[in-house]
């Protein structure tokens, strides 16, 4: 049996947790790398009002849909009344129900009614026939794997503030910077000018932080974004604020922290259109302030 | 003597300049790109070296521009760099105070702030060309007017008419609604003249703070249209630079000076073959479009590969 993982979205939250659990049951997973391909097909199904992360999403969809017997995609609706979840993340389930004739697997997560990942994994398991006592031990396994991995990727992140060469915070959602394709040029382009590139999904617990920049904010992965800028304000030395157009969040989230930090900081909004050399010469550009600075 | 050559190729002008050891120009030269940078570069250097006096020697070449990296290599550039740091430093040699800089181009415009002459902040419109010049000079086109008398045009209004600065798209579709229903030419000319400031402020100069002196520069700033309409909205004096096409090319040409060593470059460029072709990589579903350079039939460089398969051929 092999279950379809688009990479996408909830990819870059979830997978090495889903991996280490279908693991203990050796069932193999399907993902493909993000190409000018899936963002084409992405198009095709999307709606035009749809963020380019969305799109990717279906995209990685429509390629994956003849070549496993389940995709995988849970309902996250929140963690907690202050932390919720873009509203794109929650509707994915039956948009691709909708959209494609293919067999899904999904869960919800819901804090609020009380719809924990434990019960969430469980509902999962049924869906395969899976025994509760084996998926309970194998959670649980999955979780102490996941999170001695998260320790890892935090422990290289954090380790980077210490570099010598310039150091450049990208706020992002982790589906951007860290996705094969749109994120790729960001990253290619920094490391070509020398800079060292820290993620502001990588650190721990930051969403508390993010209060010193706004008490309003109920998104749970925008709060981390920003509690990012409040950890490491003092060892940057320029933000890179990544968005996907249009995205909803990003618009709100984004303009006001802009007002309230006193960094160099570049403004990158992706289309779906192929514009490196604009995308170049802005973070050339960029490099280049920071270095006469 | 020596002397250093900048060159600046824009999506719509080339401009070049000469300049000595004290960062006086000493020869100049603006033309249209008209599609062909190669081309447009052959014929602005034939320009200069017209104008340039036999006892010169050039020590240093440098590009700049949305077509830098074809024509650096084209020119052997000793500095190729982005349009930004060209501006400020261009600027920054004739007005060492300037706080604002404003620059309209054929595809980009960019806010430039400085203090005590280092670039503070600076912004540039999004990967869309609203409110640049390609789209005035479209919209000349539709008027029938040259591009040239477009400013004057638009002084002789007393009654701009409104036109929709957010999108190009909007603003298009209002200009021929406004058009249909008689506005009189120069209103509608003025209209847009507006928008563009309009469109700018809102755009690339949103929540920036602009201060005085102010400069305005790039193609656009020699239409007298938008700097009156710039001069009425920010409510202060915006200064323009008789060289204000130029600032790039001044500003790449003083890095190139900055950078230069002992080689002398050789500006008999006419004879030299360049051409580009532009190849689909089949290798995997990206579909990266390659761009090979080849001068006088040798490959010397590619690029547009997202992986570095094609690195190795050249």
């Amino acid at each position: 049996m092999k279950i379809g993982i688009p990479k996408a979205l909830y990819y870059y939250y979830y997978f090495e947790k889903w991996r280490y659990f279908f693991d203990e049951f050796n069932i193999e997973l399907v993902s493909f790398d993000t190409d000018r391909e899936i963002i084409a097909k992405g198009n095709y199904y999307a709606s035009s009002e749809m963020c380019l992360s969305l799109k990717i999403f279906l995209g990685h969809i429509a390629k994956l849909v003849d070549k496993c017997d389940y995709i995988l995609i849970p309902k996250v609706d929140n963690y907690g009344l202050k932390d919720q979840m873009c509203a794109n993340f929650s509707c994915l389930y039956d948009l691709v129900n909708n959209l494609f004739d293919v067999k899904i697997l999904t869960y919800e997560i819901d804090y609020i009614h009380n719809l924990n990942e434990l019960k969430g994994f469980i509902k999962l398991g049924k869906q395969l026939n899976l025994k509760i006592k084996d998926i309970k031990k194998a959670y649980h396994k999955a979780c102490i794997k996941f999170n001695k991995k998260m320790k890892e990727k935090i422990m290289i992140n954090t380790n980077k503030l210490d570099s010598c060469n310039k150091k450049i915070l990208i706020v992002s959602h982790a589906y951007n910077i860290h996705d094969n394709y749109i994120g790729k040029i960001i990253k290619d382009n920094l490391t070509k000018f020398n800079c060292e590139i820290i993620y502001s999904d990588l650190f721990n617990n930051t969403s508390d932080l993010s209060f010193y920049l706004s008490n309003e904010l109920y998104w749970k992965y925008s709060k981390q974004n920003i509690g990012a800028i409040v950890l490491c304000k003092e060892k940057i030395d320029g933000i890179i604020f990544l968005t996907t157009f249009p995205c909803g969040l990003d618009s709100l989230v984004n303009e006001l922290v802009i007002r309230k930090i006193d960094k160099p900081y570049l403004n990158l909004v992706i289309d779906d259109l192929d514009a490196e050399a604009g995308i170049e010469t802005r973070i050339e550009s960029f490099v280049d302030i920071l270095e006469q600075a | 003597m020596n002397c250093y050559l900048g060159v600046d190729i824009g999506s719509m002008s080339t401009k070049g300049v000469i300049i000595d050891e004290n960062n006086k120009i000493i020869a100049l030269s603006y033309i249209w790109t008209e599609g062909n940078p190669v081309e447009a570069v052959k014929k602005l250097i034939n320009i200069l070296k017209n104008q340039l006096d036999k006892k010169y020697i050039v020590k240093g070449v440098g590009t700049t521009g949305s077509a830098r990296k074809l024509i650096g290599l084209l020119l052997n550039a000793n500095v190729v760099k982005n349009e930004i740091m060209a501006h400020a430093i261009g600027t920054l040699s004739i007005y060492p105070d300037a706080k604002t800089i404003l620059e309209i181009g054929g595809q980009d415009s960019k806010i430039i702030l400085l203090n005590n002459g280092i670039i503070t902040d600076y912004a540039m419109n999004t990967l869309c060309a609203a409110g640049t010049g390609s789209f005035l000079s479209s919209q000349a086109k539709r008027l029938n007017i040259n591009i040239e008398d477009f400013g004057p045009l638009a002084l002789k209004s007393n009654n701009p008419v409104k036109i929709a600065a957010r999108c190009t798209v909007f603003a298009e579709s209002d200009l021929i609604h406004k058009a249909q229903v008689g506005y009189k030419k120069e209103d509608i000319v003025a209209g847009l003249c507006r928008s563009i400031v309009l469109n700018y402020l809102n755009n690339v100069g949103k929540g920036k703070k602009i201060n005085s002196p102010i400069i305005f520069q790039g193609g656009v700033s020699k239409n007298i249209g938008v700097l009156k309409y710039f001069k009425e909205i920010l409510g202060t004096d915006v200064i323009v630079d008789s060289n204000s096409h130029l600032m790039g090319a001044l500003g790449i040409a003083i890095l190139s000076k900055k950078n230069s060593s002992d080689k002398v470059y050789d500006l008999n460029i006419e004879n030299i073959e360049f051409k580009t072709k532009a190849i689909e990589c089949k290798g995997c579903s990206n579909n990266c479009e390659i761009l090979r350079i080849y001068k006088d039939n040798r490959l010397i460089d590619n690029w547009g590969n997202r992986c570095d398969k094609y690195i190795k051929n050249c």
